[in-house]
């Protein structure tokens, strides 16, 4: 069992502790602060971010992508062919994110999440950190194509360019890499082409290569699952209560990202609700094939609980070391 | 039977109104304690006062009051609500955030929340002022509940407090009210919520109901959507004509429903000019029959400067006066009556 987290984390804490990004973001804004110091703003709050996790009891962290505005535009403004549109609401959520709009060809141009990776690795000193990035299909899903005008084309040039950066992780001995694609689950009928993506990542990736759901079923791929070359399948058993139906037959050749503590609303579970849950899909899935993490990223809940969040779930994980002992 | 009059095409607006520059900083102060409540009171009528002028001058027929003393639709009325607490701050997007709302306890209404408000805009003008609420579906689905057993629950105990609320903003006089759901479409699978609870929103109102919907995918639930219980729709054909369009095209829009046309962009700085406004209306004349249509921006104007949204406004305005001569030409009348029951 590994304790985990599964992408962003709160970037302001609540008073008396200062909002310093919020600030640094606005005076940047305003032309009153250089990029240089904004960009030392977010080395120091991804420091403190990465210090929160590891102080919760997390196990296998990630930067908290601090710096990403969200998961499209921080994808879409680093390649080539894509400009960053309007304000669009991200799944079911009261969140929004700015549409990528595709305009040329996309290509690969210049590192994503290399340096944010190799930074937060060399400051989470002997704890992994996950490189994380969102998968090419939700990517897709998520833009406006105004070039390919075809989703398979689409998906697949964001898999091109994805691949480049894959490359360089892998050179840089990445050991996690996660891809996020909750835009799956809402259409399954695309699974034959979501394979042929993933089969490109595999050729080049060797470390664990996770994928990551969430807000959403898996129920309608249930037999499919296996087929997925990759190590880890991320999934929300708390959005959709049904997911729990998958446990039985999770395939052999997968670890679970086991999403059980609610990312998404402020009541706390308790470390005993948590040993529940664990001790649940002990019955079908090894030790070793379970990483414990919350339903989703963590941005949706206030930074403080979003803390005791993760305490709980560590506080859970470690009842059930302790009673198998 | 009672009778509404207005002019053909009347215009109105969504809700809210940009806060002028001095309450921005007073409702900062009040956060962290440096004036009192009654002093931020007081700048809440003054730019209430001046919404409310401004509305007039620029010769809207159904005015707001423009929820100057609103943070957010629906923290507002869990502020005022017991059972609720405020969290801390949640990001929406880029470096905006917001203090969503959580439920910890019953929720109980111990007083009206919007009434004193909509007494005092009313006061100040002879047309008439819209009712403003949030609908049950939203401020649940905004709030964290660590109260009630499941969303159902939630959003039921709402419903009847917004239903308070509204037979009271009757009593003090609106003959408009409008409750808000635009979170209705985010959760097509939760549709018959959404539903159950609109309708006890809104059980033995007399008014003409409003309800505004925006930020969504109409397809799964247009169906159930154009049967709720109001006489009209608000939505975003600005920037959603590409899908409204459409839907209306294939499913019709009910003939005794009414509509109101977003025709301005909210979320852009540029001012329409008075002929893409024309054009926008136009369209919509295509869809729905003269005497079916208001006209509004496609949501609140809270996001704009107050300059953007008075220029927005007036062009607006200008865009129907001129559709308007063009309508009597053809033939049309130049009122329009809604009948309603006593």
């Amino acid at each position: 069992m590994i304790i985990t987290v599964v992408d962003h984390y709160p970037k302001i804490p609540n008073p008396p502790r200062e909002p310093k990004l919020r600030r640094a973001i606005h005076a940047y804004d305003q032309g009153k602060i250089t990029k240089e110091d904004l960009d030392r703003v977010f080395d120091e709050v991804t420091k403190e971010v990465i210090e929160e996790q590891i102080s919760a009891g997390i196990e296998l962290i990630t930067d908290g992508q601090i710096r990403w505005e969200d998961g499209q535009s921080y994808i879409g403004k680093k390649l080539d062919g894509i400009e960053i549109g309007g304000l669009f609401r991200y799944f079911d959520n009261n969140t929004y994110y700015r549409q990528p709009i595709v305009i040329g060809e996309i290509r690969w141009k210049e590192p994503i999440i290399l340096e944010d990776w190799k930074k937060a690795q060399e400051w989470a000193k002997d704890k992994p950190v996950k490189a994380v990035l969102t998968g090419p299909y939700t990517l897709a899903r998520l833009s406006r194509d105004e070039y390919y005008k075809d989703l398979e084309k689409l998906s697949k040039a964001y898999t091109k360019a994805l691949v480049e950066e894959v490359k360089l992780l892998e050179e840089s001995k990445v050991n996690y890499l996660q891809l996020n694609e909750p835009s799956i689950q809402y259409y399954p009928e695309d699974f034959d082409l979501f394979l042929e993506l993933y089969k490109e990542f595999r050729k080049i990736f060797s470390g664990k290569l996770a994928i990551y759901t969430y807000f959403h079923s898996l129920i309608p791929l249930k037999n499919r699952l296996k087929e997925l070359p990759i190590d880890i399948l991320g999934i929300d058993f708390v959005s959709k209560k049904e997911n729990f139906e998958l446990l039985k037959e999770f395939p052999k050749n997968l670890s679970l990202g086991y999403g059980i503590v609610d990312a998404r609303n402020t009541k706390l579970e308790t470390p005993e609700q948590i040993a529940d849950l664990i001790k649940r899909a002990l019955n079908y899935i090894s030790e070793d094939n379970l990483y414990i993490n919350p339903s989703c990223g963590l941005e949706y809940l206030p930074r403080e609980r979003a803390y005791e969040k993760l305490l709980n779930l560590s506080l859970g994980v470690k009842l059930v070391r302790g009673d198998k002992k | 039977m009672r009778e509404i009059k207005l002019p053909i095409l009347p215009t109105t607006s969504v809700g809210s109104f940009p806060k002028p520059d001095y309450l921005l900083k007073a409702r900062n102060q009040y956060a962290k304690g440096l004036i009192s409540y009654s002093t931020l009171y007081e700048l809440e009528l003054k730019a209430t006062e001046e919404v409310i002028k401004m509305q007039e001058e620029i010769g809207v027929d159904i005015l707001v009051h423009g929820e100057m003393e609103r943070g957010d639709m629906a923290t507002y009325f869990a502020e005022n609500l017991e059972g609720f607490t405020i969290s801390g701050l949640v990001r929406s997007y880029g470096n905006r955030y917001y203090k969503k709302p959580i439920v910890i306890g019953k929720i109980r209404r111990t007083k009206p929340i919007t009434v004193d408000m909509f007494k005092f805009a009313q006061s100040l003008t002879k047309k008439p002022i819209k009712g403003m609420l949030t609908g049950p579906y939203t401020i649940a689905d905004w709030s964290f509940n660590e109260y009630y057993e499941n969303k159902r629950d939630l959003v039921l105990e709402l419903a009847e407090i917004i239903n308070q609320e509204a037979l009271d903003l009757e009593k003090a006089g609106a003959l408009f009210i409008q409750i808000d759901e635009p979170a209705v479409p985010t959760h097509p699978e939760e549709i018959n919520i959404a539903k159950e609870g609109f309708k006890i929103s809104t059980k033995n109102l007399k008014s003409f109901l409003i309800t505004h919907i925006c930020y969504g995918d109409f397809r799964p639930i247009w169906n159930e959507v154009i049967n709720f219980p109001v006489h009209q729709f608000d939505l975003e054909f600005t920037n959603n004509a590409d899908k409204l369009y459409p839907l209306i095209e294939k499913y019709g829009f009910p003939k005794d429903k009414y509509i109101a046309v977003g025709v301005i962009d909210v979320h852009s700085h540029r001012i329409e000019s008075v002929e893409e406004i024309k054009a926008r209306i136009k369209e919509a004349l295509k869809y729905f029959k003269p005497d079916q249509i208001f006209v509004d921006p496609d949501c609140g104007l809270k996001t704009r400067t107050w300059e953007e949204a008075k220029a927005k406004m007036e062009n607006m305005v200008k865009a129907v006066n001129e559709v308007r001569e063009e309508l009597i030409k053809e033939g049309y009348s130049s009122e329009i009556k809604i009948k309603m029951e006593a």
